[in-house]
Parts: C-alpha cells; sequence; structure tokens
C-alpha cells in the first residue's frame, strides 16, 4: 500500500530513495528537496498527509561502535570513548519527518541526512503547526539549526545549557555550568541574605560565583 | 447602559504581564505561562516547559531495552501500562515477534482500564478547579478503585512496568477477575453520578461551551490526536484506524464532538470511559486460557525450574541478566492510542544489545504547543478550565 506512496513521491522527485524495514516505510531526500517532497505529500490528494506526528533526529557516531550489555559503568563511559578516537561517520545526522494521512490511513517518514559541518535544515513551521516545536526540540537536542524558523529557541532545556544532549559525544555524565541568578528590576524582596535582600542591588549579587570553575564546581 | 460600555472600551489600559507557574496548582506542576494581559483578557501566553525533563532518551541509550520500561512508567504517571505496552510492541516490531493470546488480551484489558483512570483524572481535575470539589472525589473513589486492581495484578499502583517483550510479567491472581467485575459498577455509577452533576449543570456550561475552541482543520495542523482531536469530529482513532493487539476483535464505538471546545473535550471523556468499561468486559468474556509469555528464551527468562534444572535455561537466564535481549539492527515507528493521543516511539537498534535512539512522541506535547492559540482572546479565568480539558501531562511532554 505505501509502497505506492513512495513510488508517487519518486515520480515527481526523482532523487529520492525508498526503503522499508518491518511494514515502515521511508523515502530519502535531498536536503533542496524536502520542503518541496513534504508540500508534496501535504498537499497532494491521493497522498493528503496533513498529520505530522514527530521529528525525530538521530546521530550515527557511535552506530557502528562496540557497546556491550548490561549497566557496566564501561557502557556510560562509551560516548567519551567514541570522542577520543575521531570516528568518521558522514553524514552523521538524519532527521526523520513523520507524517500520516487520517483520511487514506497511511504514513510515511521522510529522512533527510546530515553532515556534521553542516548542521541545517529549511524550517517547515510554515507547513505544518506542529512542526514549530519539533524544530525547536530537534535544535535543542542535537543542534540542528532550522532555517525560516519563526522562534528558534531550546525547547526543553534552559537558555543557559551548553551543548546539545542527545548528541552521541554529550557525555551521560557532563554537568552544566552554574547559572546566574537572573536580574529582575522591579522583583521586590524582604530583608534577608539572598540577592536583593538587605539593601543590596540585584545585579551585584551572583550567588557565590565568583571562585567557581563552572566546569568543575562539584 | 451602553453608554457606560462604550467608555468603558475607550479608556486607556496597559497590558500587564502575568507569570503562571511553574509552581502553580492550576498548572499540574510543571509549565510556566507568561501570559500578556489586557484587563482580563488573554492577548498572549507563551508555554515555556522542560522543569520535568529528566532526559528520557538520554537516559533509555544507556539501558538495555528491557531497563527502558520503568522510564515509560513515568512518562505519562496516570496510565503507565498504556506506556509499557507502547514501548513493548516497538521493540517486539523490531524483532519480529507476537506476544502471546492471552497476553494480548491481557494488555489490552489492563490498557483499558488505564485508560478509564486517565480520564477520571481529567475530568475530576476540570471539575475540581472549576470549584465542583464533588467530582473530583467520586473521581478520586473510583480511580482508587481501579487502580488498587493494577495494584493487585501488577504490584505497583503506578510504576507498573508490568510488560515484558512476547509477553507480561503477571497473570490475573486468584479471585481478582470477580473483585474487577464487582468494582465495575462502582466506577460506571460514579461516572454516572460526575455525568448528572456536571453535563447539564448550568454554572459548569456556562464555563466551557465554546471556551477554548479549535477547528478540526487546524487541531490536524497543530498535531491533534486523541480525544482532543475527536472533539473536534476528526475521527481519529489508532484502535480503529490501525487495530492492534486483539483491538479489531472488540466491539466498541468511537465517540466523536462537533464543536471541539471544552466541554465536548470533557463529554468525549466520559462517553470513551462507557466504551473502555465494554471493551473491559468482552476482554474478560473471551480471554482464553494460555501462557502469558513465549516460550523463546532469547527473549523471554526461562521458568525457574529450567533455571535450576537445566543448563540451557540457566544459560538463557545468565545472557538475559547479563546482556538482556539482543534486538536486531533496524529502525521502527510504532504507535497506539494512549490515554491522551497517538503514543509514538521511534525506536534505532544497531544491533549491539542496546537501544541506540530513542525518541518519545507524547501526545501531550503538539497539544500543549497549540495552547496559545486556544486560549488567546479569553478571560483569564477560562485558562484554567482549558488547560486542564487538554489534559496535558508533565512526564510525556518534557520526557
Amino acid at each position: 500500500m505505501a509502497q505506492a506512496l513512495i513510488d508517487r513521491v519518486r515520480e515527481k522527485f526523482a532523487a529520492a530513495k525508498g526503503s522499508s524495514h518491518r511494514g515502515d516505510e521511508v523515502v530519502t531526500v535531498e536536503r533542496g528537496d524536502l520542503v518541496a517532497v513534504i508540500a508534496f505529500l501535504r498537499n497532494d490528494s491521493a497522498c493528503d498527509m496533513k498529520l505530522l506526528r514527530q521529528i525525530a533526529a538521530v546521530d550515527l557516531l557511535t552506530f557502528a561502535g562496540e557497546t556491550t550489555g548490561g549497566g557496566s559503568l564501561a557502557s556510560i563511559e562509551a560516548p567519551a570513548y567514541a570522542t577520543a578516537h575521531k570516528p568518521q561517520v558522514e553524514p552523521r545526522y538524519y532527521v526523520s519527518y513523520n507524517l500520516y494521512s487520517i483520511t487514506k490511513k497511511q504514513s510515511l517518514r521522510v529522512r533527510v541526512d546530515l553532515r556534521s559541518d553542516d548542521l541545517k535544515l529549511p524550517s517547515i513551521a510554515s507547513l505544518y503547526k506542529t512542526a514549530d516545536w519539533w524544530e525547536r526540540y530537534v535544535y535543542d537536542m542535537f543542534g540542528v539549526v532550522f532555517e525560516g524558523h519563526p522562534d528558534l529557541r531550546r525547547l526543553l532545556m534552559y537558555p543557559e545549557f551548553v551543548g546539545h544532549p542527545l548528541r552521541k559525544d554529550y557525555p551521560v555524565r557532563k554537568r552544566q555550568p552554574l547559572v546566574p541568578e537572573l536580574d529582575f528590576p522591579d522583583l521586590v524582596r524582604g530583608p534577608g541574605p539572598g540577592p536583593g535582600g538587605a539593601g543590596v542591588p540585584m545585579s551585584q549579587t551572583h550567588v557565590g560565583r565568583k571562585n567557581v570553575d563552572p566546569n568543575t564546581y562539584d | 447602559m451602553t453608554d457606560s460600555l462604550a467608555v468603558e472600551s475607550e479608556l486607556p489600559t496597559s497590558l500587564m504581564t502575568v507569570n503562571l507557574g511553574p509552581s502553580h496548582p492550576a498548572m499540574h506542576g510543571t509549565v510556566r505561562l507568561t501570559v500578556t494581559l489586557d484587563g482580563e483578557t488573554i492577548i498572549e501566553a507563551i508555554p515555556e516547559i522542560g522543569f520535568l525533563h529528566r532526559g528520557f532518551s538520554k537516559s533509555s541509550e544507556q539501558s538495555t531495552w528491557h531497563q527502558v520500561l520503568p522510564y515509560t512508567d513515568r512518562l505519562n504517571y496516570v496510565s503507565p501500562i498504556l506506556n509499557n505496552v507502547g514501548y513493548i510492541l516497538g521493540v517486539e516490531k523490531l524483532i519480529g515477534i507476537k506476544d502471546t493470546e492471552r497476553s494480548q488480551y491481557l494488555r489490552v484489558l489492563m490498557g483499558e482500564i488505564s485508560r478509564i483512570t486517565d480520564h477520571l483524572t481529567c475530568v475530576g481535575a476540570i471539575g475540581l478547579e472549576l470549584g465542583a470539589f464533588t467530582v473530583f472525589l467520586y473521581a478520586m473513589e473510583a480511580r482508587e478503585l481501579l487502580w488498587d486492581r493494577i495494584a493487585e495484578l501488577t504490584g505497583a499502583r503506578v510504576t507498573t512496568s508490568w510488560t515484558r517483550v512476547g509477553g507480561v510479567a503477571t497473570d490475573m491472581p486468584p479471585g481478582w477477575e470477580q473483585k474487577l467485575r464487582d468494582c465495575l459498577p462502582r466506577v460506571l455509577e460514579l461516572t454516572d453520578e460526575i455525568d448528572q452533576l456536571l453535563t447539564r449543570n448550568r454554572i459548569f456550561i456556562d464555563r466551557t461551551r465554546d471556551i477554548g475552541i479549535i477547528s478540526a482543520e487546524d487541531a490536524v495542523d497543530f498535531g491533534f490526536t486523541g480525544p482532543c482531536l475527536r472533539a473536534c469530529g476528526v475521527n481519529y482513532d489508532v484502535r480503529k484506524a490501525h487495530p492492534y493487539l486483539v483491538y479489531d476483535r472488540m466491539d466498541f464505538t468511537v465517540p466523536l464532538g462537533e464543536r471541539g471546545d471544552t466541554y465536548d473535550r470533557y463529554v468525549l471523556r466520559l462517553q470513551e470511559i462507557k466504551q473502555s468499561y465494554r471493551i473491559v468486559l468482552q476482554c474478560l468474556e473471551q480471554m482464553p486460557p494460555g501462557p502469558i509469555i513465549i516460550d523463546d528464551w532469547r527473549y523471554a527468562l526461562p521458568p525457574k525450574k529450567d533455571v535450576f534444572g537445566s543448563i540451557e535455561g540457566v544459560m538463557a537466564h545468565f545472557k538475559l541478566i547479563m546482556e538482556g535481549i539482543q534486538v536486531p539492527a533496524g529502525e521502527v515507528y510504532v504507535y497506539t492510542e494512549g490515554a491522551n493521543g497517538e503514543l509514538g516511539f521511534h525506536l534505532v537498534s544497531n544491533g549491539k544489545g542496546k537501544p541506540y535512539a530513542i525518541q518519545v512522541r507524547g501526545p501531550g506535547l503538539p497539544i500543549l504547543s497549540a495552547l496559545p492559540h486556544l486560549i488567546k482572546g479569553h478571560a483569564v479565568a477560562d485558562l484554567i478550565p482549558i488547560f486542564d480539558s487538554i489534559n496535558m501531562i508533565g512526564g510525556e511532554v518534557e520526557q
């Protein structure tokens, strides 16, 4: 059923490659074609894929690497090992757009491969409203920049967070630097030792920040 | 009278920014909303999420396939069994196996009980936050009855971790079926009490009718699924569209709303409780006897008799405990009908004994992203019932 869908995409975009695994159909497209392919799948009456379920991304850095089973410490340190050995995996990332048609009851994933030195994708937030948050999610977790996104901020992590946690070279036990308390000029606080208290302007107190190395504070 | 209103509309007002949450009783603990108000009218709302982010994907990638299971409990902590089932179906799809027939019925049975508890929580919370405390207590009584049954069968009220690759962990204990049959009428009675208290209640209707409307096109565009989408009249239920487990053998209907407002979302949940009740009864009728887990020692733990009595058994046990199951390389997306919509897992395996990548599509995330659209132009007091009616669960949205 869905093979027909891949054929239909390939009719229009000859460079697209179709594949299937366990009944899931995937079509791999070039980055330049991405918006056109998704717009076609959305608007074509035979495809009618009005529901964007999810945008997921995968980092292939350690895909071929050895990992052991079980919850051993060695496996937790695996990302560090992988980074130290600098495997050359290119294209390192791919982003997967999961589309579904409620009327035709068919689904298709559109996959785009990305090189790590060029982590950019065109945004499809103008096609699907839900793409707004999913693109922010992928940006947050993998650092993929979506060009043309109306407001590309982190979704789950906080703005001061350093790095992108779902990249395979992001260590599981990495600590983040302390974030100074934000200065709220119109915030009224009572007396006491905290910032803004006891007549000290908020902007001068940064909670024991001065002598702390942000990388090794623990 | 009209004159004074006209004067009022010309009065100069300045916009005010109000922070709601993250520590706010009506924000369910975890969402911060920065609301810009003109008087009482919401001009703009910016949700900020992530306060409950626990790194579900990152933690899962460090675990074996079975070790991920407890993390899925904590995605939607009101209906954890639905998450367990959704995730395990994904692993089974990657491997290419099916669980036993009795296990399929058990999964559907417990899944539907969980769906009832989830809907009761949502309905009770709407009542509570509109001042109908009685409704909340009725809902909690019914939910406790069901959670007691869940605890008796799985051993835990909330953190069940009950499914296994190829089956489930425990079968019904003796006498459990009768207990369930005894408590279900009370659950239904309490649901009817809620129905009678709220559905035709003038105050409740005034607070929810035509509040927080979303059109069918917008809802699909925003990625709505589940009750919130069906409240707009779009008939999409994974259980009907792509039946998994034994849902194709169940006789149930998918209730639909018309207007897509807070009231429809509430009514729909009450109707779905009734349908889930029907499915539960049918499961009990149709459930065949037999094993609850497959007899394939590559995936399922061997019975203790074989572990202690045969070398094959002890080897299989050792391998499964120390290394976990081996899942062939591949990539799948598996989707089931969670309590709030389509719960999807995007799973990638590289064949090395661990999930290479897991990303979850919590049904609440797309729905929450539409919150500014839903509440724009309404009074700040309407924000709370709208927010309740989408039943955002922090665990699955913020992962």
